[in-house]
């Protein structure tokens, strides 16, 4: 299945070829790695760019946040050798990172938090250090150690969310957040309904007539039982 | 082409798998004669013969559909299992997962019918299981909901790990479903059947799930916060993609068995075709757009939809069914097959299969669903190709796993009278719903008007020969499983 690499790769990969690198230089290479992704964190957090992502739903739910796990995904490049394998012993699979992106995931669902962090700043705060953090960092350090069927596990409930909260906010016959109008909120609920279909779409073309590289552990997870080749595809 | 050995040496269970294999298959025939017994009890009481207050009868329905669909899902997954891991990769853990999900779903309904009262039947249609005036709590309901969750999610890890094996041999699922060969090239005569089917049903049954999780997760927002509200209509669209597609794959999952066995039984070779791989390839896109023939008397639907429902249900069963049917015939005919338990079970299950889409079909055209939707024509034809040809069909693997297992004839005098009480239990009982159906009697209806009774009783005495039989069956199977001789010299003994 698809994969977005950026970032995740550089984590194993360069990290063993700077097996015999100074400790310093490496934690300056972590830090270069890392200033990028949180400057711009800074940068969506503050105006003008804060104002423009926050004044509308659709915005927020389906810019800003995105935007911010993506930035968080790319962190996963800057934790340093040492500590992404001390973390793969209770990451196997990817599981632990994607549970936990999964539960920090959901509170960033809900109305009433993505009213709140327009109204309140420490929930603003909340929010532009949490998804990053705890959903946009796990995932990228345990995207790669995820197989085949973690990953499916990934997509199917990332497609059904998508139709759920889509009709949910749909459905929902008043205004969910006192901040965003109907009219919004209803715009976001058809997106995501539209942004399900598309990747069950091109999910399914994928499937049936893509061509995959399942490399070691995907194809043979008893060979390799910590997932360290994990499934990628081309 | 499936091997004509009567038991390869590739199908060979080690010890783990043979334990786990034994687990799905004991657990299913115990369930099944409990079902079963439900059923009865229930058949009873239409006819009158014994009283069972109708809240009761409807948490016994709740129970027993949903039992029977999820037992049956489960012991064809095994089927599926069984074969599939010959061909492609498959890791136990998965095949283990689903069992041990199904096991936590299947608690979680149980306590949400008795103990929670929950009665809104296996097809849970919104809203009924979370509003309107009811003996049960919406906590119940929730559990029930969950209960489909776990199923579903096991069912999901199952299918996952078996793609990932047919896309690591085949490269992608269309390569695996033969499409290369629907308009030209020479089929590789050693493509699996068995992968052709899994293929298709990993496509449609994922759909379906995916359909299932997103219809029972606003089910279960609707039981925690009852003020939000959604279109009925498109729920019941998703809820019968979800259950329609989960109870027509086990079809096609079953019917793996009899691909493979077969030609061992005929000692014909079954050569894969083109019509064959056109015939899957045309049943997975079918059967993924016929569920609207559920929906035929829902006014509000548009006119398309329905018109789909009609048009493909006449499509969808009917290439697989035919090409199977052709196929079975001509590998039989003069054949000199030898007529053992797994032989008889597997013609039986085809003409239940053959026999049972006839009403099918009649009850998917609009004109005749008029007058038969929702009447006793309905669980007339579903149990028709469920009792008669899913159910024979992994009871011939079955047998045929006992009899890889000990020394005995798959033809004893026991059998020789269980086949026959089970036939004839079958038709008695479906040809009475059958007929109810023709006289309209409702179906789903806890108490029957005098004017039912007649049918009533009578598919009663054909329950009741129905649980005999399946009971020896039960018997014979569990037995046959569990108990090892050592010195029966096994013909198949584990690794
Ligand atoms: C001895 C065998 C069986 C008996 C006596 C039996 C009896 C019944 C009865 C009395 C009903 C209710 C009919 C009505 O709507 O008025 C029913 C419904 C049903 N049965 Fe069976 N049955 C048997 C076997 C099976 C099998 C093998 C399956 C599937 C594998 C099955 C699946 C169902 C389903 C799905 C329903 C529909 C439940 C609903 O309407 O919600 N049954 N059965």
């Amino acid at each position: 299945m698809s994969a977005p690499q950026a970032g995740t790769d550089g984590c194993s990969h360069e990290g063993m070829r700077n097996g015999a690198e100074p400790h310093s230089l490496m934690e300056h290479r972590a830090l270069r790695r890392a200033s990028l992704p949180l400057i711009a964190c800074a940068l969506l957090a503050l105006p003008p760019l804060r104002p423009l992502l926050d004044a509308t739903m659709t915005l927020q739910m389906l810019v800003q946040i995105p935007l911010l796990t993506t930035l968080g995904w790319r962190l996963a490049g800057a934790v340093p050798r040492g500590a992404g394998d001390a973390m793969g012993r209770w990451n196997a699979d990817g599981i632990s990172g994607l549970v936990l992106a999964s539960m920090a995931a959901l509170p960033w669902m809900l109305p009433r938090a993505l009213d709140a962090a327009v109204d309140d700043s420490w929930v603003a705060a909340a929010k532009f250090v949490s998804v990053p953090l705890l959903i946009g960092l796990p995932l990228g350090i345990s995207w790669p150690r995820m197989g085949f069927v973690v990953r499916g596990v990934f997509f199917m409930e990332f497609v059904a969310t998508c139709f759920r909260l889509g009709w949910i906010y749909l459905a929902s016959p008043g205004r969910l957040c006192s901040n965003y109008l109907l009219g919004d909120q209803q715009q976001l609920g058809r997106l995501l309904l539209l942004i399900g279909a598309s990747v069950t779409l091109l999910l399914s073309a994928r499937l049936l007539f893509g061509s995959f590289d399942l490399a070691g552990a995907a194809v043979d997870r008893s060979r390799h039982p910590d997932g360290e080749q994990p499934a990628r595809s081309r | 082409m499936a091997t004509m050995t009567l038991y390869p040496d590739d199908e060979r269970l080690s010890a783990t798998e043979r334990a786990v294999f034994d687990l799905y298959a004991v657990s299913a025939v115990v369930l099944f004669v409990l079902m079963m017994l439900i059923g009865l009890l229930m058949r009873t009481a239409q006819g009158n013969w014994m009283s069972i207050p109708p809240d009761l009868f409807y948490q016994l329905l709740s129970m027993h559909g949903t039992g029977m669909v999820g037992t049956m899902g489960m012991i064809t997954t095994a089927v599926m299992w069984f074969f599939l891991r010959k061909y492609v990769k498959l890791h136990l853990w998965a095949f283990v997962a689903n069992f041990v999900l199904f096991l936590f779903g299947a608690l979680c309904i149980i306590g949400a019918i008795f103990v929670g009262n929950y009665g809104a039947l296996w097809t849970f249609l919104y809203p009924l299981p979370v509003a309107l005036a009811k003996t049960w709590s919406n906590g119940a309901a929730a559990w029930f909901l969950l209960g489909y969750l776990l199923i579903g999610v096991g069912m999901l890890l199952f299918y996952l790990d078996a793609a990932l094996g047919l896309i690591g041999r085949f490269g992608n699922l269309g390569r695996a479903l033969g499409l290369q060969w629907l308009l030209s090239g020479d089929i590789d005569p050693d493509h699996p059947k068995t992968v052709v089917a899994s293929t298709m049903v990993i496509i449609a049954n994922v759909l379906g799930i995916l359909a299932g999780a997103v219809v029972l997760v606003l089910s279960l927002v609707s039981a925690a916060n009852p003020e939000i509200t959604f279109n009925a209509l498109v729920m019941k669209n998703l809820t019968y993609w979800f259950g329609h597609m989960y109870i027509n794959a086990t079809i096609y999952m079953a019917v793996i068995a009899l691909y493979e066995l077969l030609p061992r039984y005929t000692g014909r070779p079954y050569p894969i075709t083109r019509p064959f791989l056109w015939s899957w390839a045309a049943s997975c896109v079918f059967v993924i757009v016929v569920f609207p023939h559920h929906l035929l008397m829902d006014y509000a639907q548009p006119r398309w939809v329905s018109i789909i429902g009609q048009v493909v249900s006449h499509g969808a069963g009917f290439p697989v069914f035919l090409v199977t049917t052709w196929g079975v015939l001509t590998n039989i005919h003069r054949s000199g097959m030898r007529w053992t338990m797994p032989s008889r079970l597997m013609v039986l299950a085809m003409f239940g299969w053959a026999a049972g889409i006839v009403p099918a079909m009649l009850d998917g055209t609009i004109a005749i669903n008029r007058v038969m939707h929702n009447t006793q024509w309905v669980p007339g034809h579903f149990h028709f190709y469920l009792l008669l040809g899913v159910l024979p069909m992994t009871l011939a693997l079955l047998y045929h796993v006992i009899g890889s297992r000990e020394q005995t004839t798959l033809d004893s005098s026991a059998d020789r009278v269980g086949f026959p009480l089970y036939l004839l239990g079958g038709l008695i009982f479906t040809f009475a719903f059958l007929d109810a159906g023709r006289m309209s009697v409702a179906r789903r209806m806890a108490t029957h008007l005098p004017e039912w009774r007649g049918t009533d009783q009578v598919g009663t005495i054909g329950a009741l020969l129905l649980v005999l039989a399946m009971l020896y069956f039960a018997m014979r199977i569990a037995i046959g499983l569990l108990r090892v001789k050592p010195d029966a010299g096994p013909r198949h003994a584990a690794r």
